[in-house]
């Protein structure tokens, strides 16, 4: 058993460097790469003694492995992103980030009872999958959820997550844009409200 | 046209709640919607603008932000606390004995849609699951079809009316019954009105029925509706994205949306169509 020190120290060191790279999931089919991602999900944060702070370091490199967030985050700026400055662009970027942690993180605290299913997948451009899945929950109706998947073999990133038919991407842009909006088309002013949100 | 919804009758319904703590609000909401009953339109030269006003089709906007509040106000105070105690407090066996019994008993209107929509398997499926969970099933407390693998699906006027290509009209939020659009506000008449309950049930039965619906609605709801009210910017845009969204769903049933809405893409093209289409679509993939 005796684990040393320095294998602990070790170990630490390589998680560190884990979230730094986080390195492409690897699978050999959109599917797969679901299965392994939810898998993730399941066994290393839903586990049951671990803080909520490691929960929510454990979900951020989850996300930054498995979705391209760049990506989603130019999705949901929208046509707006063209007003944007770059400064903004990128500090938009980075909160939202956090947005999506914060928002996120705690859900997964407990999912007992609860499976999910891989049902089939479907292609949707070269390059675009649709992963169809169901959410089973002991007790409950299924959830569908789907997962638009980009990449190629060893490289798949998620783009978006659709439940029950709302996509999250697109919520999340209408919503973005209602704020920009009410700030007289400003995205400075949705900047400012992420800052307040994520306590910045 | 606009200022003709906030009629006396709305003021009676805030009146009725206004209480210490909510009247401020109230007050505030109701000097809202008398003020500015419809949404100013951005000026007719930004054209992006104008395209993005046209594709929120949220013309009522602060009536529609009033209703919204008006709502909070009574789910903060009734709904929300009910709802919570439901689902606390009464065994979880029992919740879904509850569940169930209230599902059976929409089986009328859904088969009666069904047919409507001309979709005669599903009708099919909605007779049988009906015949058995009211027999096999106790009355609809059991949910046996469900088990033996016949799953339930939902229909309802307001789809029916999409299928039959009308159109949704602007959206709207109902006092009480939330959010809605003129398909849908009819939709919810009509329902009502071919439910064999309403004609044979008393009313204190059918006022009952439609408060635990809703007790239970909100409780099976009760972790999502906190999450995203903890979690969003602005709850009134996310729900109404939320809305539309999912009821285009149910009236595709459920299909996933293969094309999909293309990223930066305005997912509804405004009446009349986009002239300058390169204009509104910034491009995530640049």
């Amino acid at each position: 058993m005796g684990r040393t020190i320095t294998s602990r120290l070790c170990d630490c060191g390589l998680f560190a460097l884990l979230l730094v790279f986080a390195p492409p999931v690897q699978a050999s089919s959109p599917d797969d790469f679901i299965r392994t991602v939810s898998a993730k999900a399941f066994s290393s944060l839903a586990e049951a003694n671990i803080s909520d702070a490691d929960r929510i370091d454990r979900f951020q490199h989850l996300l930054n492995e498995s979705f391209d967030l760049a990506y989603i985050g130019r999705f949901v700026l929208g046509i707006n992103g063209r007003r944007a400055t770059d400064a903004e662009k990128a500090e938009f970027q980075t909160l939202f980030e956090k947005f999506l942690v914060r928002a996120y993180a705690n859900r997964f605290r407990d999912l007992t009872g609860k499976k999910l299913n891989v049902i089939r997948a479907e292609d949707l451009t070269e390059r675009d999958s649709l992963v169809i899945t169901r959410i089973e929950i002991t007790g409950n109706s299924p959830i569908p959820v789907n997962w638009k998947v980009r990449g190629k073999e060893g490289a798949f990133k998620i783009i978006d997550v659709t439940v029950e038919g709302i996509s999250m991407s697109v919520t999340q842009r209408d919503e973005f844009a209602a704020v920009i909006r009410q700030n007289g088309g400003k995205v400075e002013g949705l900047i400012k409200a992420l800052r307040r949100k994520t306590g910045d | 046209m606009c200022v003709g919804i906030t009629g006396p009758h709305i003021v009676s319904l805030f009146e009725s709640v206004s209480r210490r703590g909510v009247r401020p609000l109230v007050c505030v909401a109701l000097a809202t919607v008398l003020a500015t009953g419809c949404a100013t339109p951005p000026p007719a030269s930004d054209k992006e603008a104008v395209a993005a006003f046209e594709k929120d089709n949220d013309p009522y906007e602060p009536f529609n932000r009033a209703m919204f509040e008006f709502n909070l106000v009574l789910d903060d105070a009734v709904l929300r606390p009910v709802a919570y105690l439901y689902k606390e407090g009464i065994p979880e066996q029992i919740q879904y004995n509850i569940h169930s019994f209230l599902s059976n008993l929409r089986s009328p209107v859904i088969f009666a849609n069904d047919v409507m929509q001309g979709d005669m398997d599903r009708a099919g499926n909605t007779l049988l699951r009906f015949g058995m969970n009211t027999t096999l099933g106790l009355l609809g407390i059991v949910d046996f079809a469900t088990e033996a693998g016949i799953p339930k699906h939902n229909e309802d006027f307001g789809q029916t009316l999409a299928t039959w290509d009308v159109d949704q009209g602007p959206y709207l939020v109902l006092p009480i019954f939330g959010p809605s659009n003129p398909r849908d506000a009819v939709g919810l008449v009509v329902d009502t009105l071919i439910d064999p309950i309403m004609w044979v049930a008393s009313t204190d039965v059918q006022i009952g029925r439609r408060v635990v619906e809703a007790v239970d609605r909100r409780a099976r709801h009760f972790d999502a509706i906190n999450d995203m009210q903890t979690n969003s910017l602005d709850f009134y845009s996310a729900v109404k994205s939320l809305y539309r969204q999912r009821r285009e769903a149910e009236i595709r049933n459920g299909a996933p949306l293969k094309s999909g809405p293309a990223p930066g893409r305005l997912s509804v093209v405004p009446a009349g169509g986009i002239k300058d289409q390169q204009s509104l679509n910034a491009n995530p993939d640049k």
